[in-house]
């Protein structure tokens, strides 16, 4: 454990730890841009330089990045020196990037913006012609880059060869002529985690190509949430307006939408990175929705439908429930409560892989593509979800069951959130809400519970489980 | 003869460069007796007390270099010679591959004895072509005679001889773009930590050495350390080759040995500038150097000391000689083309400097300078000292610098009059 | 590019086991020279054969300036425009090149005979201006000896 010294104060630093590691773990901020916790060192935008003095006397400039802690090292991170030599690296940085903040998506997020402002603020000092590229060229369907913003950091060409493996990008030819290129097999196109090195851009050189123009990041709120996509269960931030920020438009879906997905640092979980799919959870969670409770298709009220609903329920001999493995672990709580004791259940896999979707892979996505088959599995048991052929009621929750594989003489009392056919078949049909618009918590797979806040108000006509099952067995009045 | 020759020491003929010359020369001897005779220990610790120095540019006692190298610490340990000479005005390692290909390969056979070294590879620019054919000739004819391969010289220590060739690149030429090279990879130079001698090529122990400097080993060996020490001076022992080129009557590839005279090499061996002109400076050991200027260079000696004291160095001995009347922005703007071309552009300084450099010179020359040029040039330069992952930032700005140190008026001129002082002239000396 | 692998197995043995990257730059200039230059479907068979990532290899193709994706005349030739060169005449040499060959440097004749670009140092600054032409090094060239070099050229 050398002790070291940094602006003077002492400091235990680790074994192995670089003087830029040893000042984080200790509150003290040394500015970069191509270094990162997750990927190996680079040390080429040289933003993070120190000084390093020598005992005896003087000093030398070094990279804090890759610079091993020596014991008794002396390191200054503020000094005049470092300063100067900072403000130097900022003007060469910024010499050719095109001051494109007013259009860029980046801004208000921006490391540019951030140390530029705090390392230099001055104009260039270059009255020559920045060196013009190409602006927006397209890497993926997914994502856009910039070659112009790009300050060849090289975090994204490291990502794709140290952590999703694709080595889909790269740096084509040399000098202030290298471009970031996509591999010509199409590679990146084809890696599941190629948005992470959006997040990774410390500039706005890539982008979303959904999220381009949408919005202003300032008007947007992120909500910790966790992704439903695979029983993986990686957190995450769903991006939306603030109210205060809301838009005036007739649709007020405009401001009940995901704009954006970004990841939830999560050490136990998935680390800083999600996987495409967590990506599109606007596509997900925006997906047509039930609106109206039904009585074999007819439009009845939340009040008629639930009552038929709790008759069939009291009037069953042998009522099995399908369960959701998309409920929370407080639904699924509420449904042991209040039907547990009266109703066979079996947890169900609402979601299978879709055809083009990657299974599994060693890296963070898993086969099961559902966030809460762990905490379903816990309270009802693992048995198949096989419907016994003498049950006369089955309460089907969430989709994904086969309606065909019901006996033909049962009720079926259908609770789901999903605009579907097989909806108006039911006996009865309750529209229930959605993750986004509650919060509560998912077990995944290893046994970690995430938690999920609501980003939205639940929309008048989506029922709340919990309420839906305490009525259901006659404990309470109808909720809507 | 400028000085003791103890490389350019045979005369060249058609046949000079082949086995059978080079044996009859004493050649390989000084390897079997190392061989049957030394530990890899004794080899370095000689070469360590002869004090030789690289010949690349950066004059790092070898011996210090190769003691870095943990023998028996149960991995693959490379060496790898540096023929890639593109510092312009450097053509020296040149004269060793095409001459003295067997000198090069039975140094290398003692070095990588003294390294445990069994495969070691030889990094040669991609645009020679005769340097190339008549090293991989001597290699063949190496391990027909059983001097490379399994069993050197019949004993137990097996090496193996790979010829590497470059494809048009200058920071191949710098150690760790020449190891990632040979990695197969885009030859971007390596930050240090860690040093080449515990993490080199495919991160093992690794020790790269200019030709010349290894060329020098079997001498060292044969005739021992107290011998070589004997020549040159105490600080720079031996020789070095010298490519000198430029306004010049004789150029070419010189053996000087440490401490001779500089004017002496450059008038009287060299035959100073054609049509009898005075030296307006010169470059003293490839562009990356600071220029010295006639009077300057008049009581130097051709050692590293006698440099530095004049503000310079001895660089890779790739003199050029440049004379009287010579526009030196035109001169600048060339080099500063050339660092443009060959930045590799993996880090902030040079890659952003090297460019802005080029632009500002270039709308100089074209009449559109302003006076906070000059000093941006410098700042830019001085941005680029010190703060790179390799030396080619720190290279382009001791060229900048030295050029508008001795030169600033012809800079001033240009500027105000929207002309050369000079006419423009890169031409000197000859029809 | 499958009929060099029998060449290019033989050059696997030279080196240590676990170098098979290292093939990547000796198996693309083989390409190269027999080919003209590396056409994608060569770099498709190379990275199967060798079994690097494929961005490698193109990184490695946009970076040295002797490899090209694209063909070129079939003499390359090439002037150095370095310091001493340009101090002995390497400007008229390019303006005479430029002129009896009618095309610009970068360009290719019309009639695919002649490429002619600049380039930087070559290490034979003693005998500059040179001129490299394929793979020859051409020293001391004057206008005389230009013009003889470029009427030996089919």
């Amino acid at each position: 454990m050398p002790e070291i010294f940094i602006n003077g104060r002492a400091i235990m630093a680790e074994d192995g730890q670089t003087v830029l590691e040893a000042a984080r773990a200790h509150g003290i901020f040394i500015p970069y841009f191509c270094w990162h916790p997750s990927l190996s060192i680079a040390g080429n935008c040289r933003i993070c330089v120190v000084e390093v003095e020598d005992p005896k006397g003087g000093g030398w400039m070094e990279i804090a990045c890759n610079m091993p802690v020596a014991p008794g090292m002396r390191v200054n991170t503020d000094s005049e020196p470092v300063r100067a030599r900072r403000k130097q690296t900022m003007e060469l940085i910024t010499l050719n990037h095109p001051v494109d903040c007013g259009v860029c998506d980046k801004a208000g997020e921006c490391m540019l913006q951030d140390h530029h402002y705090a390392y230099n603020g001055a104009p260039s000092a270059s009255r020559d012609p920045k060196v013009a590229a190409t602006k927006f060229y397209p890497l993926s369907e997914r994502i856009t880059l910039d070659n112009e913003r790009c300050i060849m950091c090289s975090r994204c060409v490291r990502f794709t060869r140290e952590v999703s493996h694709s080595n889909g990008l790269g740096i084509e030819s040399r000098g202030d002529h290298s471009l970031i290129r996509p591999s010509g097999d199409g590679a990146f196109g084809r890696d599941a985690y190629s948005d992470n090195v959006v997040d990774l851009c410390p500039v706005g050189a890539l982008l979303s190509k959904s999220f381009q123009y949408k919005s202003r990041v300032w008007y947007l709120k992120p909500t910790p949430s966790v992704c439903p996509g695979c029983e993986r269960g990686c957190t995450v931030q769903i991006w939306h307006r603030r109210a205060e920020w809301k838009l005036h438009r007739l649709d007020a879906k405009a401001n009940a939408s995901i704009d954006r997905v970004t990841p939830l640092e999560n050490a136990a979980v998935n680390g800083p990175w999600i996987c495409n799919k967590g990506r599109d959870l606007a596509q997900t969670f925006g997906r047509a929705r039930a609106e109206r409770p039904m009585l074999k298709g007819r439009p009845a009220t939340a009040a008629e439908a639930i009552e038929n609903a709790r008759r069939l329920v009291a009037a069953a001999r042998k009522p099995v429930a399908l369960v959701s493995s998309w409920g929370s672990n407080e639904e699924l709580a509420a449904f042991k409560a209040a039907l547990g004791g009266r109703v066979t259940a079996l947890v169900k896999t609402d979601c299978r892989p879709e055809p083009g979707e990657v299974v599994a892979d060693a890296l963070l996505i898993r086969a099961d593509k559902n966030p809460n088959t762990a905490g379903a599995r816990a309270l009802f048991g693992i048995a198949p979800a096989v419907v016994p052929a003498d049950a006369d009621l089955v309460l089907v929750w969430g989709e994904g069951a086969d309606f065909g594989a019901i006996p033909a003489g049962a009720k079926i009392v259908f609770l789901n959130a999903w605009l579907a056919p097989e909806n108006g078949h039911a006996d009865v049909f309750l529209p229930l809400s959605i993750q986004t618009e509650r919060a509560g918590h998912y077990t995944n797979f290893a046994g970690t519970i995430g938690a999920f806040e609501a980003c939205f108000a639940r929309p008048a006509h989506a029922l709340d489980a919990a309420a839906v099952f305490a009525a259901l067995a006659g404990q309470t009045e109808v909720v809507a | 003869m400028p000085g003791a020759q103890l490389i350019m020491n045979f005369p060249v003929t058609a046949t000079s460069h082949l086995l059978a010359d080079y044996r009859a020369r004493g050649g390989y001897e000084t390897l079997r007796r190392v061989l049957t005779s030394m530990t890899p220990t004794e080899v370095t610790k000689e070469v360590t007390a002869s004090g030789l120095l690289g010949h690349g540019g950066a004059a790092f006692p070898v011996g210090r270099k190769w003691a870095v190298v943990k023998l028996d610490d149960g991995q693959p340990h490379y060496l790898c010679a540096n023929a890639d000479e593109g510092e312009p005005g450097t053509f020296k390692d040149r004269w060793v591959l095409e001459h003295a290909p067997h000198l090069l390969i039975e140094s290398m056979l003692i070095a990588s004895y003294a390294l445990q070294v069994r495969n070691a590879f030889v990094y040669i620019r991609g645009e020679f072509d005769l340097p190339y054919r008549r090293l991989e000739a001597a290699i063949e004819e190496a391990y027909a005679a059983g001097l490379l391969g399994e069993r050197v010289v019949g004993t137990d220590f097996a090496c193996d001889l790979v010829i590497y060739r470059g494809a048009g690149s200058y920071v191949c030429g710098e150690a760790s773009g020449l190891i990632t090279s040979i990695e197969g990879r885009k030859p971007y130079p390596r930050n240090r930590p860690p040093r080449l001698t515990v993490r080199g090529l495919y991160q093992r122990p690794t020790v790269i050495n200019n030709v010349e400097t290894l060329a020098n080993v079997a001498g060292i060996i044969a005739n021992g350390a107290e011998a070589f020490r004997k020549v040159g001076t105490a600080k720079s022992p031996g020789t070095q080759l010298v490519s000198i080129s430029g306004h010049l009557v004789r150029p070419g590839v010189y053996e000087v040995e440490y401490g001779y005279p500089l004017a002496k090499f450059i008038y009287e061996d060299c035959g100073g500038v054609p049509g009898g002109l005075a030296v307006k400076c010169i470059v003293p050991g490839g562009i990356s150097t600071k220029v010295l200027t006639g009077p300057e260079l008049a009581p130097l000696t051709y050692d590293h000391a006698s440099f530095a004291g004049a503000g310079s160095s001895l660089g890779s001995g790739g003199m050029i000689v440049i004379g009287d009347g010579t526009c030196m922005v035109r001169l600048l703007q060339v080099a500063l083309r050339f660092y443009h071309h060959e930045s590799c552009g993996q880090c902030t300084p040079c890659r952003e400097g090297m460019g802005w450099m080029h632009r500002i010179i270039d709308r100089i020359v074209a009449g559109d300078g302003r006076p906070e040029d000059i000093d941006r040039l410098v700042a830019i330069s001085r941005a680029n000292d010190g703060t790179t992952i390799c030396g080619m930032g720190d290279a382009a700005g001791y060229a900048t610098i030295g050029i508008i140190d001795k030169f600033r008026d012809e800079f001033e001129y240009w500027i105000e009059h929207k002309r050369s002082k000079c006419d423009g002239v890169l031409e000197v000396g000859h029809a | 590019m499958k009929h060099l692998i029998p060449e290019f197995e033989q050059w696997k043995k030279r080196y240590p086991a676990g170098f098979e990257s290292s093939l990547v730059l000796p198996c693309l200039r083989r390409i190269q020279d027999d080919r003209g230059y590396v056409a994608d479907s060569d770099i498709e068979e190379l990275v199967a054969y060798l079994g690097v990532a494929r961005i490698q290899v193109e990184e490695v193709l946009s970076y040295y300036t002797q490899l090209r994706r694209h063909p070129i005349g079939r003499w390359h030739v090439q002037a150095c425009r370095n310091v001493t060169c340009s101090m002995r005449g390497a400007e008229r040499v390019v303006d005479h090149l430029s002129k009896r060959l009618g095309v610009a440097p970068g360009g290719t004749t019309p009639d695919g005979r002649f490429t002619l670009t600049v380039v930087e140092c070559l290490g034979s600054c003693g005998t500059a201006p040179v001129v490299m032409v394929n793979d020859a090094y051409h020293e001391n060239m004057s206008t005389e000896r230009l013009d003889a070099l470029i009427e030996g050229l089919d």
